[in-house]
């Protein structure tokens, strides 16, 4: 909503005409919270630093560059609401989630028409990272809140802009110098505003870089280029048609979490243990290239004036490739993987003497680590190496690099029609249609000098011989000898097909605005396999059967005015959420999509109740919200899949059952000291955990059996985002100057838990028992909360009588590298099991409970930013 | 500026993204490293004549620690020159690999897993033994590192400051010795060896050769936490030859055949008792 007023350009003879184009084109844009108190006036300044932290926090940041933390962050804001208007991007240095909540229950609208993936329920917004003058118009809404393109999601809706008409015309040349994930980004927006005959043209391009050398975390690059169209055509005061295409190739470099030991040996914070030298050049393992080139195609039909139709349909051709080390039977090469640690050789946390062959074999290597920055990363040149020898004997490649691949074929089309024949009522219906093709596989992404590779799954030669046809990845083309290119593991399409109708009625009525909400939707979703999998030879090629879920459920609020200044606010929801068909960091419908067809047993629809009282003061010199909410989800569904090093075999972890309260007060505050000086107080107390224990069962790779037993996760709470936050911050306007400082604390932030430690069984036999019989369940890990100073100044000269824009954000001023953004538990015991007795026999020297994979926040950071309009 | 020369830069711009989209790749290709000299072991090593001795000659000189199953600091400057014989490629060696020269073999013990790759039979390395211990496991030779008085294995940080992959490469040249239950111990433990027509033990059609322990099973297993079976070959005694399997190995779920056949393995000794290691499911051979 932010650029409407930007839309009307010409003062020419054919202004009337322009006038009501203009006219017909706001009209589009929602109104339904014109009623709601506007509460954030900004300055043009600070409003642009805001925008553009925003932008980067979202679209930009490395919450993406995190191999395993994904990004699960919420672009929420609100235009009424102190703490919402805030709260989006003020505490994103720590991954903040909005709420605790999985970004699955944000939606997110282009025109009118949702983009979020139909597959995992997920938009990511660094698919239209690079283009910021292209993103900027957003008509947001909070969880209740109504608006005029959905039912507001739990975690609130976003509804992006793309009429080429809503765009400034002009031009506009953006420089950016920062020391984040990418050092130097340069951007050209061009736009022509509406012109006589009805004609409107917008398009950016960006580019943002880094190198080895220069990204702030170590053995990382940035690449990437974006660019963003938008044309459209306003045929007269009832039509109007728009096209618009956006895409950002790019390709970057992931860091990875680890141990504090790793950290400590290297003294580095943000010790990534992703790269090595090859050659003496720097190399990452995990490199990501990603593509969605997206087009919109919007009509826009004012019906009479009180009625309008709004249609857009979507469609993008998605290709993202990850590649990872793997290795075969040999050594794992992560510099960081717990065998190569001093603390493998000697126990550091007991409380003998540092004497003896232990401590002596701690101090190599310790000495090791230490003495070389090469030695603590990838030895890519050994890997090499390896593989020649293998070569030698004719044998399997000993390294290789994988490049995983999800890409996808998605259309969405989206139609509202609003009607608004009574100055107190409104109505809108609509409907939402997806369709997703998620092909999902694996390639051979550089063989690192080795000769031979064969398609089979050498994890579970051992549990069954070589020559069984259970060790074969396809059948169709058993002991298949791969290279470059070739499809390797798994190959799967996911097909899912959605369709939601929803309606929205809102009425004010004396002092209150009400509104109601509903949604039906119901969602399709089958498997079809490419490979023939040894394991699973009679489900895993061709197509699976169908699972069929609806969905859908209600939500209605009010706003009660009660004069003075004085609003309260009331909502209450119920929805239904189908399971998400396949997202590899976390949530499926599927027990292992890549190795069969079979869906979880005992999948259901999640049901959510949620609630939220909200008392808003609007006074002349203060503002405030404060926000209280409660959520309850039932029958939730949760997946995960990783590693299980405890029987060294990866392993489909499925949870089924699950509930979780959600529950906290919000509050931001906005004090104007003077018309100059104001003060914000933004600060939030959640609680986000598992309400009961769960049924788990999970498959080992290895093996392709399942096991079902009680997994203890009761009191586990959300992890990697900070439960409780507080802010304060001071800010300064003068003679066309913003300065603005910012103190914020950050406090219970939880690792992500593994689930494998706390299954029944793993507790039993470690003898996690009491006196009383009862099972003893390992406290969830936590990270170090603490504060952060962060500031901006900005100000807008005038250069050749265009406005010169000059902003400079700095984050971490204090450099308090303590701070602990997520991370999570290592999945292996501190003991190995006896076979015969299944026991525990010894406990191992390393202790991976005070080990956990951790990530840490960047220290001073800064980005200078410089825009010309012209 | 015109609305015709903006729109000019803007298209170009564009389509200079969509091609480098199509083109242009930061991480680029990545060319195999020159590996003239290994970036493996220690390549400062440098072979001395005077120093170079056999492994028959070693076991000799530390005759005493060996026999003793004990363990002694090895202090003069001495080389070894030998060859691969085994390695963990099958999962049933387990951190150690096997040297064998001209005159014996012996075991290396190293920990570390995952060494095949490194270290494929058929290599040859140079050994500088100074500092290493040397001594007995069960009597069986061995090269290693002090452990609370017994020999044991060395770091990987430290196997690496002594060893040197040598250029050459062979595995024909192996000497394979034709076992016999009778063999000297002390000369022979350690060699790669041959059996022919040879039964192995508790072959059913059904049991493998390394099953996971179960309650109740009839299989020998050594240890109760080891994950080692024991097979008997042939006709000799478990006291005299036994065939050790791991549960871990590679080959543990084969079934056992039925019928003599040929196993080729590194012959070790626990005490008087020969202890047959198959190094991978390759060493299983139907009788020619």
């Amino acid at each position: 909503m932010f650029l409407c007023g930007a839309l009307i350009t010409d003062a020419n003879p054919q202004m009337k005409k322009n006038f009501l184009l203009a006219a017909f084109l706001m009209g589009l844009t929602d109104a339904a919270l014109a009623q709601q108190p506007q509460t954030t006036a900004m300055s043009e300044t600070e409003r642009a630093v805001r925008e553009e932290n925003a932008s980067f926090i979202f679209t930009e940041s490395q919450l993406e560059e995190d191999a395993d933390a994904g990004q699960e962050v919420i672009q929420i804001n609100s235009s009424s609401n102190m703490y919402t208007s805030n709260v989006g991007y003020l505490f994103s240095p720590m991954r903040f989630k909005f709420r605790a909540l999985d970004q699955k229950y944000s939606d997110v609208y282009m025109n009118g028409v949702m983009v979020n993936s139909a597959e995992n329920g997920r938009f990511s917004f660094s698919t239209i990272g690079g283009m910021n003058d292209a993103t900027r118009s957003i008509d947001y809404s909070s969880p209740f809140e109504s608006n005029s393109f959905g039912v507001a999601g739990l975690g609130g809706s976003n509804n992006y802009n793309f009429r080429a008409s809503n765009y400034a015309a002009g031009n506009k040349v953006t420089l950016s110098a920062l020391n984040r994930n990418y050092t130097a980004r340069v951007m050209y927006t061009f736009g022509t505003g509406l012109s006589q005959k009805g004609w409107a043209f917008f398009g950016t391009v960006g580019y943002r870089w880094a190198n080895m050398e220069t990204a702030n975390v170590q053995g990382t690059f940035y690449n990437s280029l974006a660019y963003f169209l938008s044309l459209q055509k306003v045929f007269n005061d009832k039509h109007s048609l728009n096209i618009a295409t956006w895409g950002n190739p790019s390709e970057r470099a992931q860091q990875g979490a680890s141990t504090d030991e790793a950290r400590w040996l290297s003294n580095n914070y943000f010790y990534n243990p992703y790269w090595g030298y090859q050659n003496g050049k720097k190399r990452n393992s995990r490199v990501v290239n990603a593509y969605e080139p997206s087009a919109l195609l919007t009509w826009d039909y004012k019906i009479n004036d009180n009625t309008k139709l709004t249609t857009s349909a979507y469609g993008k051709y998605a290709t993202d490739s990850r590649t990872r080390l793997q290795y075969n039977n040999s050594q794992n090469p992560k510099p960081d993987y717990w065998k190569n640690f001093p603390s493998y050789n000697y126990d550091v946390w007991g409380t003998t003497d540092g004497t003896g062959n232990d401590f002596n074999a701690w101090q190599e290597s310790y000495n090791y680590w230490t003495a070389d920055i090469a030695n603590r990363q990838i030895q890519w040149d050994k890997l090499y190496y390896a593989n020649l020898q293998m070569n030698k004997i004719g044998g399997d490649a000993a390294y290789y690099l994988l490049a995983r691949h999800n890409n996808h074929l998605a259309f969405g089309l989206g139609t509202t029609l609003d009607w608004d024949n009574h100055r107190d009522r409104k109505f809108q219906i609509g409907i939402q249609l997806a369709s997703n093709t998620g092909m999902h596989y694996q390639t051979i992404s550089d063989m690192m000098g080795a000769e031979n590779l064969h398609n089979t799954n050498n994890y579970a030669i051992g549990t069954y011989a070589g020559s069984d046809a259970r060790v074969q990845y396809d059948l169709n083309n058993p002991n298949g000898s791969v290279g470059v290119g070739d499809r390797f593991g798994y190959d799967f399409n996911i097909i899912v097909q959605k369709a939601t109708l929803w309606a929205q009625y809102t009425r004010d009525k004396g002092i209150s605005h009400n509104f109601i909400s509903a949604k039906i939707g119901g969602t399709q979703m089958w498997r079809d396999g490419k490979m023939k999998h040894g394991l699973f030879a009679d489900n895993s090629y061709g197509r699976s059967g169908t699972a069929r879920f609806l969905d859908g459920g209600f939500k209605m609020g009010t706003n009660l005015n009660l004069g003075k200044g004085n609003v309260l606010g009331l909502g209450v929801s119920y929805m239904t959420y189908a399971p998400q068909a396949y997202s590899s960091y976390g949530g499926s419908a599927f027990q292992a999509a890549e190795m069969n067809n079979n869906f979880i047993d005992g999948l259901k629809v999640e049901h959510m109740l949620s609630a939220e009282i909200g008392y808003a003061l609007n006074l002349s010199w203060m503002r405030m919200n404060l926000t209280g909410y409660f959520a309850h989800g039932t029958r939730m569904n949760e997946w995960q899949n990783y590693y299980y090093d405890d029987v060294n075999s990866f392993t489909y972890v499925s949870m089924t059952g699950v509930e979780k309260n959600y529950y906290g007060v919000e509050l931001g505050l906005r004090l104007k000291v003077t018309s100059a000086f104001s003060i914000d107080l933004i600060g939030s107390m959640a609680e986000a955990k598992y309400t009961k224990n769960t049924d788990v069962s999970y498959l080992l790779s290895t093996q392709g059996t399942v096991t079902t037993e009680t997994l203890y996760n009761k009191g586990m709470r959300e992890a990697s985002t900070p439960l409780t936050v507080g802010s304060i911050g001071l800010n300064y306007n003068i003679s066309g100057w913003w300065f603005n400082l910012k103190g914020n604390y950050y406090d219970r932030i939880y690792l992500s838990y593994s689930p494998s430690l706390r299954y029944e069984s793993t507790l039993i036999r470690s003898r996690m028992v009491d006196n009383d019989g009862s099972l003893i369940v390992p406290e969830q890990g936590k990270g170090h909360g603490g504060f952060m100073l962060d500031g901006s100044i900005g100000h807008q000269f005038r250069i050749a009588g265009h406005p010169l824009s000059v902003n400079f954000m700095a984050t971490n001023i204090l450099n308090n590298r303590k701070l602990v953004s997520g991370g999570f538990e290592q999945s292996r015991s501190n003991y190995t099991t006896d076979q015969s007795t299944g026991e525990v026999a010894t406990t191992r020297t390393y202790n991976f409970k005070m080990n956990p994979m951790k990530f840490y926040v960047q220290g001073f950071n800064f980005m200078l930013n410089i825009n010309y309009r012209f | 500026m015109k609305l015709k020369s903006s729109a000019y830069i803007l298209y170009s711009t564009v389509a200079a993204v969509m091609s480098f989209s199509m083109a242009a790749c930061m991480e680029g290709d990545w060319d195999t490293p020159d590996m003239t000299t290994p970036p493996y072991g220690n390549n400062a090593i440098v072979e001395t004549d005077s120093q170079l001795v056999t492994i028959d000659s070693l076991k000799q000189r530390y005759k005493s620690a060996i026999s003793t199953s004990s363990m002694e600091k090895i202090e003069d400057h001495m080389q070894l020159k030998a060859v691969i014989t085994g390695n963990d490629l099958g999962s049933n060696i387990y951190k150690q690999i096997c040297i064998q020269d001209s005159t014996g073999a012996m075991i290396v013990g190293i920990n570390g897993t995952g060494l095949f790759p490194m270290l494929p039979v058929g290599q040859e390395i140079l050994i500088d033994l100074k500092d290493l211990y040397i001594g007995g496991y069960g009597q069986q030779a061995q090269l290693g590192d002090e452990y609370n008085g017994s020999i044991g294995r060395m770091s990987t940080d430290k196997w690496e400051q002594h060893v040197r992959i040598l250029p050459n490469f062979n595995t024909s040249a192996i000497d394979t010795i034709d076992f016999d239950v009778n063999l000297d111990k002390d000369r022979y433990a350690g060699y790669l060896v041959c059996l022919t027509n040879v039964q192995v033990g508790d072959a059913d059609g059904k049991t493998t050769f390394a099953p996971e322990y179960k309650s109740g099973t009839t299989l020998t297993y050594n240890g109760s936490s080891n994950g080692y079976v024991h097979h008997t070959l042939g006709t000799a005694s478990m006291n005299q030859l036994v065939l050790r399997t791991s549960t871990y190995a590679k080959f543990a779920e084969l079934v056992i055949p039925t019928h003599p056949i040929t196993i080729y393995g590194i012959a070790t000794r626990y005490r008087d008792t020969w202890q047959i290691l198959i190094r991978t499911e390759e060493d299983i051979k139907d009788n020619e």
